[in-house]
Order: structure tokens, then C-alpha cells, then sequence
């Protein structure tokens, strides 16, 4: 679906052609593998290049440069995927057919260009007080998932299911990673990343593949590099026991989160049959979990189920009235002790493979959900299709969602709730 | 049926009020895969005053019924609906907004089968008192969940704090206690009331044949029997100009502090291209005097007033609007002064130039075709303007038409100090 042209060693130009929007998306991501220094540093990193550079030397001046050029769109960020970490630069612009001007995508283009190459150097390194200022936002995102309660009660289960791993280690690293990082670190961590890292560009658009990628030669000049790339190795996890472990804070609701292990991973030829049978489990509307915890029981507004793959979790998360813990697992271990005994229907797993094609069909109609898309399922299959994934999801029988169901090992019981309760 | 070209924006629209009083819109969009179909009532929470279909006499029903009756539609005596859209293989939703309750669907997929079912689910209520009574416990998490949420406080809180009378003080979801009082009789009265076709809207948008759908739906409503349109009798109350409250602190067990500034607008009472233009002109003024090319966000910004969870926005219906400046911070009152003094200085010595003017009004006309890539956001957008008289279409013309008076004007309706609240939650506990 993508064209692929390689510009250098590791460094890798994807573009798709198609009339089917008004703007022009760029994604540029920088791959290495992932630490939590490092993370940390990264993100710093990704933010001060958003900040300014040595073109745009103030914030403001940048963003004055990207309303004249109609509002393009322009962000960085530092996500992490397996055991890989990843820095994105993201641009969008509306197409020159629409605007009563042109040249737009060529500026946001050479803007771009100097993000990446000429950043705002004072004495050969980065400004102290700009990046003294994005540690100070970086740590505050950092701080800040405890304000969300989902997300803190989803972060502690998978520090106490796999500490100091991957799984658990945050885009962004640690507090005191951050405090660490000085203009000297962080000039190293830049050349690392323009040096070292693998590089993959992607472009969706109404553009004339080859003269992009004339362009793209010409402007961004990246050196050659060995690719990286590693899979995420999972430790040994067989569950000895299943641990419960309840923490409180000044809240009304409970927060539980059922953390499962299952050897069955992204890179695993299973993969399929785990993302359907997670589907049934708790995926959807129609899902076991939706049906008998909120609907038959009253239980839950949200009860629903996740499949980590790359790090081989797969976990439920419900929002329930403390007090009806024990209700809300037993409930929920019912459905998985259902699914293990074969209890699935024809009807269940034709609803739960229509609204995987429907969800991945549909991420197909934006820009970036087509890079997204693309840019993991590549890792298995550079020619990835959504119809050659369609047709794995249409032969699974209900006996592999059987078998699936039983590679599925609770690990851990995690209840963030109200301290009166 | 109608059919509206917008060249520019190579867009084609169509459009027919069938006899039932159903506004049907298509809007094809080239290349998707997948379509998007929402059915929205004009019915949300804050219409909680009104007569009855049928009867003579106002009756104002238990806060919270809107939402409440948006749950009950899915549940139908042969089951759940999601497991029909689920057969089909579409995804399935709705939501409940202050003004208008939206019942959708997007698919891939046998879109006449989904299409269909839609129209029947949403026009074919089923509710039991024993099913409501069921239904309680949900929507108390549901409530329960929001209470919980610190951005949603900050908000909602805000909103509190501003209005005094006019019922967008209340909550979407009611209280626990006002959801108690609900009955299966209330829920059949407000469907009856407000689920006529003639106050109600189809969209439908993406991977479509405008002819075929436009019949299908005609044919689907010529074959139901409705009875006669008649006008809707809603009762809101007076909002005074100044703020319900000038400042407003909560505690919840955060590490952040968060903080709002609102602003209510002086100037509600209003629709169509009027409306838009008021509604573009305050946003366009918002980006100068807020936006991250602005004085005040440099400042905020490099002072540690401000960090990545800043941002600002002007939400305007008919009836009630108002502006917010949100941040997380360490410093709530130097940010409250900033905001203050951005805001004074503009009151007393005029300073937006053509120039701020021209590069805002860039910004948001490559905003808006950049949010036409996104289907449910047209779909979203357009019925929500669409309820209020505005063409989601004229927005383009209309951002190149405002001048500077036009500013003045709007900045004018939400600069009075009286008008304006601040909210903060602060770390603590909320027991005390």
C-alpha cells in the first residue's frame, strides 16, 4: 500500500498517493531501542526540537511561520512500542488545490528541514533555559497520569506485572532521569539520534511520488546506518501465584485492573487468533465482558479488555463500585473459564471479526491511521494489506479462540479505590 | 432532493425534508471505505422544561432524563441493539450533549442493514419500569466516574460557577439522586415530545450513493406512521450578565493543580450566518490574545504558568456561550492575573492589527479543510450548526468576510469582568 524507496541504509522513504484528502501528511520516525535513560533524554529531545531552532529562534517565531503557512500542523513526540523507542516528528498541510496560493507543502518541507538539522545551537550547544524548561514539562507529564486515575491504576499494574521491563517503562522515562539530563547529554542524544537511529519517512497525499522523492533526497541529507531493530524478548512468566494488591486514594470509584500473561505475542504466528479472541472477550459491545458484567449484572459503565502484544498481556479494566471487588473478578473469571471450555458462539465470533475489519478498514480513512497502521504491521509483512489481515481474522474457529483462551494466565488483581472503602 | 456544490472546497451536498418533517443530509466522500450515519434529536439536557406532547401545562422532569433515555434506546425486548449492529459489523454509539442526543453508527459494511436498523432502534421505543430501575446502576458509575475525573470537575466546575439559572449548570448525567426519580412514564413522555422526525435530523457521510440512500430512507420513513408535527413549547430560564460565582476552589487527590478561567458571553440569543460569525469572530480573537503565537502564551510559557495541558476554547449555542483558558499549573493566581491582564489591556487600548487579523483567519481556514478529512467530525459540526441555523459550508466565506469591527464587537460580549469566573482544583482530600 505504500511505495517503498530506500535513501540510504536504514533510512527508508514510504509514500502513498491518493486523492482521498485535502492535506498532505508527513511522519518522520527516529527508531532505537529502548532504556529508560535514554527514553528520557528523548523525550527532552522532542520537545525542545519543537520548541525553536536556529531558522525560528524563538517559539512564537515558529508558530507565526506555521499559521501564514494556513495552520500546518506540527508536533513532536516520544512513544515507545516493544523494545523499541520512538521519536516522531508529525506534519500536516493543506493541499495547494485548496488554497488560493501555493507552495505550502514546499515552506512546511523546508521548515521541517530545519527542525531536523539546524537547531538552536548557542556555543555549539543546546540553550540551557529552553531545555531546562521542557525537563521542567516533561516531568510534569511525568506526574501528571497520577491525576488520571484510569491511567495510574493501568500504569501501577504493569510496574508490579513486569518492573524494570519494557512493558512497564514509561515513552518519557523516569523524574529523576529528567533531572539528570544537561545540554551536553543532550546534544549527544541529538547526533545519536540523527546518526544512529533507523529512519523511516512517510508521506500520504495527492504528491508526485517520484519528484518527492527527489525532493526529500535533496533536502534531508541522512547518513547511512546499520538497522536496529529488535524484538521485545519476554522474560519467563509462568504465574506461580496470582497476587492481589489493592492501593487507595481520595476517590469514589474503584479502579480494577485484571492483568493477564499469555506467551502468545505480536511476532507470534497466533497473533490473529489472540486479537480475536481478546475481541470476545471484551473488545467490543457485543463482548462477553460488555454483556454479562454491565448489561445482565448492572455492574460497570466501562468494563472492557486489552492485548498488549508486544509485551504479551492481556488485561481488563473496569470501573466499579469497590465494594463489589470480589463480584467484579469472579464475574470476569467467568467469562475467561467460559471461553476456555468453548463456550462461543458462531454469532459471537462473526460479530467480534466484522468489527475488527470494520475497526482496521476504518483507521484506513485518516492520513495517520493509515501510517500507523502500515508502519506496525510492515514488522511482519512489508506488503500488509488490510485484506490479506482481513482473511487471517476470517479463519479463525471458534476451537483456536478455545485454545487461545487457554494460553491466557491471570497474573494479577489490581484495585485502585476510595480510602473509605 | 436538493444537491448544494461547494467548488472549493470540491464538496457535494444533499439535502430533502421528507413528508414526516425528517431532515435527511448526504455528503459522498471520495475514497473512504467507510460511512458514518448519525440520527440526532434537537433534545438534550438542558431541555428539561416543556409541555408535553398532548398536554397544555409545563412540566419540568428529573435532571439527568435526556442522557438516562439515550441509554434506554438500546435496550429493546428481543435484547441488546449493539449485538445487531455487531452481527452486521458496524460500531455502534451515542451520545447526549447539553442541546441535541445522537443515536450513530459507522461501518464498512451493509450499510442499508445498519442504516436500517438505526432508524428502527431510535424509532421504535421500549421501556419497562423494571429495566429502568436495571439501568440505575450503570449510569451511577457512569456518574460516579466523572466525579473522579479532575479535568471533567475543572470544566463542568467552571461552567457552574458561571451560569446561575440557565440549565447548562446541570449535569448531562444528573445526579445519583435525580436519576432515582426516573420513570419508565417520564421516559415515554420526553420521547414523545422530542423524537418526532420534525426535530430531528439524518446525516449521513463517506462511502455512500446519495440517490439510493436518499431513497432508502424515504421509503424506510413512508412506510412508518408518525403523527403530526407540531411545535415544541421549551422553557429556559433568564441568565443574569454577572457570573454565578467569581471564584470557585475544589480539592481532589491530585498532584496538579488545575486551573479555569471562564468568560460568559453577554450575547446568545441567536442563529444562523449572524451566529457564525459571532462564533468565528470570538475564536479568531481567542488565537490572537491566546493562541501560541500570542504575547500572554510566550510569557506563560517561559514564567512556568502554563505547560502542555494549556488550552483555551469558546463553545456557543444558541441560549449560552462562554470561554475558557485552562491550564494544569503551580501557579494559579500569577496565571489568573496573566489571563486578567491580557484581557484589560485589550479592553483598554485596542492593539489586534489587520496582520493578527490575516494570519488567524490563515490558521483557521487550514483548520477547517484539514478537520474535512475527518467524517465524523463534518458530521458532528455540520448537525450541531445545523440545529442552530448555521451551514457548516459558509464557514470559509465567512472567516474571509470578519474585519476587524467584527472583533471588537465579539470580544466585547465576553470581556466583562463580572461575567468571568475562575476555578482551581487544588491537591487535598476531598473528606476533609
Amino acid at each position: 500500500m505504500f511505495k517503498k524507496v530506500e535513501l540510504q541504509k536504514g533510512v527508508n522513504l514510504y509514500i502513498r498517493r491518493t486523492e482521498q484528502f485535502k492535506t498532505i501528511t508527513m511522519s518522520i520516525k527516529w527508531l532505537t531501542e529502548l532504556d529508560e535513560k535514554q527514553a528520557a533524554s528523548r523525550a527532552v529531545l522532542s520537545n525542545v526540537l519543537q520548541d525553536s531552532n536556529a531558522d525560528y529562534p524563538k517559539q512564537s517565531d515558529l508558530r507565526r511561520a506555521l499559521d501564514e503557512l494556513y495552520g500546518t500542523v506540527f508536533y513532536m513526540d516520544a512513544t515507545k512500542r516493544g523494545s523499541s523507542h520512538i521519536i516522531t516528528l508529525n506534519m500536516e498541510c493543506v493541499n495547494d488545490e485548496y488554497l488560493s496560493t501555493s507552495g505550502v507543502f514546499d515552506e512546511a518541507l523546508k521548515l521541517v528541514r530545519s527542525v531536523i538539522f539546524n537547531p538552536n545551537l548557542k556555543d555549539g550547544t543546546f540553550d540551557e533555559s529552553i531545555v531546562g524548561r521542557e525537563k521542567r514539562t516533561v516531568i510534569e507529564r511525568i506526574r501528571s497520569i497520577y491525576d488520571d486515575k484510569g491511567r495510574y491504576a493501568h500504569k501501577r499494574m504493569l510496574e508490579l506485572m513486569r518492573p524494570n521491563d519494557p512493558a512497564s517503562m514509561s515513552a518519557s522515562g523516569t523524574e529523576e532521569n529528567v533531572e539528570s539530563i544537561t545540554t551536553a547529554s543532550l546534544l549527544d542524544t541529538y547526533k545519536r539520534m540523527l546518526d544512529k537511529d533507523e529512519i523511516d519517512i512517510y508521506v500520504v497525499g495527492d504528491i508526485q511520488e517520484d519528484e518527492l522523492t527527489e525532493k526529500i533526497k535533496t533536502m534531508f541529507n541522512f547518513t547511512a546506518r546499520e538497522a536496529t531493530r529488535k524484538q521485545y524478548e519476554q522474560q519467563d512468566n509462568e504465574v506461580k501465584e496470582v497476587r492481589q494488591i489493592f492501593e487507595r486514594q481520595d476517590m469514589k470509584q474503584g479502579k480494577l485492573q485484571v492483568g493477564y500473561s499469555t506467551p502468545i505475542s505480536f511476532f507470534h504466528p497466533d497473533y490473529p487468533k489472540m486479537q480475536v479472541t481478546n475481541g470476545v472477550l471484551g473488545g467490543f459491545a457485543h463482548s462477553k465482558l460488555f454483556m454479562n458484567v454491565r448489561e445482565k449484572e448492572s455492574m460497570a459503565y466501562t468494563v472492557n479488555s486489552a492485548y498488549a502484544a508486544y509485551y504479551g498481556i492481556v488485561y481488563v479494566m473496569a470501573g466499579i463500585d469497590a465494594d463489589l471487588e470480589e463480584k467484579a473478578v469472579k464475574l470476569i473469571g467467568e467469562q475467561i473459564d467460559a471461553m476456555q471450555n468453548g463456550n462461543v458462539t458462531d454469532k459471537e465470533l462473526s460479530q467480534t471479526v466484522a468489527l475488527l475489519t470494520n475497526s482496521i478498514r476504518s483507521a484506513f480513512d485518516s492520513a495517520r491511521g493509515q501510517i500507523e497502521v502500515y508502519d506496525q504491521y510492515k514488522q511482519l509483512d512489508e506488503d500488509f494489506t488490510a485484506d490479506k489481515w482481513i482473511e487471517g481474522w476470517n479463519s479463525v474457529t471458534i476451537e483456536d479462540v478455545t485454545e487461545m483462551a487457554s494460553q491466557i494466565h491471570l497474573e494479577l488483581i489490581y484495585l485502585l479505590s476510595g480510602r473509605e472503602a | 432532493m436538493e444537491k448544494l456544490t461547494f467548488e472549493n472546497l470540491q464538496e457535494t451536498l444533499f439535502h430533502e425534508r421528507l413528508d414526516n418533517g425528517l431532515n435527511v443530509y448526504i455528503l459522498p466522500k471520495r475514497g473512504f471505505s467507510k460511512t458514518y450515519v448519525t440520527f440526532t434529536t434537537k433534545y438534550g439536557s438542558i431541555d428539561r422544561t416543556f409541555i408535553p406532547r398532548g398536554k397544555e401545562e409545563f412540566v419540568t422532569v428529573p435532571d439527568g432524563i435526556a442522557h438516562f433515555l439515550e441509554h434506554k434506546m438500546f435496550d429493546k425486548k428481543e435484547g441488546d441493539v449493539f449485538q445487531k449492529f455487531g452481527v452486521l459489523g458496524a460500531s455502534a454509539n451515542a451520545f447526549t450533549s447539553f442541546t441535541r442526543t445522537s443515536y450513530l453508527f459507522s461501518t464498512t459494511d451493509n450499510l442499508y442493514e445498519s442504516t436500517k436498523v438505526l432508524l428502527d432502534f431510535v424509532q421504535e421505543p421500549y421501556f419497562t419500569e423494571e429495566k429502568v430501575e436495571k439501568e440505575k446502576g450503570i449510569i451511577a458509575q457512569e456518574i460516579t466516574m466523572y466525579d473522579d475525573n479532575p479535568d471533567w470537575q475543572n470544566y463542568f466546575g467552571t461552567i457552574q460557577s458561571l451560569y446561575k439559572e440557565y440549565p447548562v449548570n446541570i449535569d448531562i448525567a444528573g445526579t445519583i439522586e435525580t436519576i432515582q426519580e426516573i420513570t419508565a412514564e417520564h421516559l415515554y413522555e420526553c420521547y414523545e415530545t422530542f423524537y418526532h422526525p420534525s426535530n430531528m435530523a439524518v446525516f449521513v457521510i463517506g462511502a455512500v450513493d446519495p440517490e439510493e440512500m436518499m431513497n432508502f430512507i424515504r421509503e424506510d420513513q413512508n412506510s412508518k406512521e408518525f403523527s403530526e408535527p407540531i411545535e415544541i413549547k421549551r422553557k429556559y430560564p433568564e441568565e443574569p450578565l454577572e457570573a454565578n460565582k467569581k471564584k470557585t476552589v475544589l480539592e481532589m487527590d491530585v498532584l496538579r493543580p488545575k486551573f479555569n478561567y471562564g468568560m460568559k458571553c453577554s450575547r446568545t440569543i441567536m442563529e444562523g450566518s449572524e451566529m457564525l460569525r459571532q462564533d468565528l469572530a470570538v475564536n479568531l480573537v481567542l488565537d490572537i490574545l491566546f493562541g501560541k503565537t500570542s504575547e500572554f502564551y510566550t510569557k506563560a510559557y517561559s514564567d512556568h504558568l502554563i505547560d502542555e495541558t494549556y488550552h483555551y476554547d469558546f463553545i456557543f449555542e444558541k441560549g449560552y456561550g462562554f470561554a475558557m483558558v485552562e491550564s494544569d499549573t503551580e501557579h494559579p493566581s500569577e496565571l489568573e492575573a496573566a489571563v486578567r491582564n491580557t484581557l484589560k489591556s485589550q479592553v483598554d487600548n485596542w492593539s489586534i492589527s489587520e496582520e493578527d487579523l490575516n494570519r488567524a483567519k490563515k490558521r483557521r481556514i487550514g483548520q477547517f479543510m484539514r478537520s474535512l478529512n475527518s467524517i465524523e467530525f463534518i458530521s458532528n459540526q455540520f448537525t450541531q450548526y445545523n440545529f442552530n441555523e448555521m451551514n457548516l459550508f459558509d464557514v470559509v466565506p465567512t472567516l474571509e468576510n470578519i474585519q476587524i469591527e467584527h472583533l471588537q464587537d465579539a470580544f466585547s460580549t465576553i470581556s466583562n469582568v463580572d461575567s468571568h469566573t475562575v476555578m482551581t482544583i487544588v491537591p487535598g482530600s476531598k473528606e476533609g
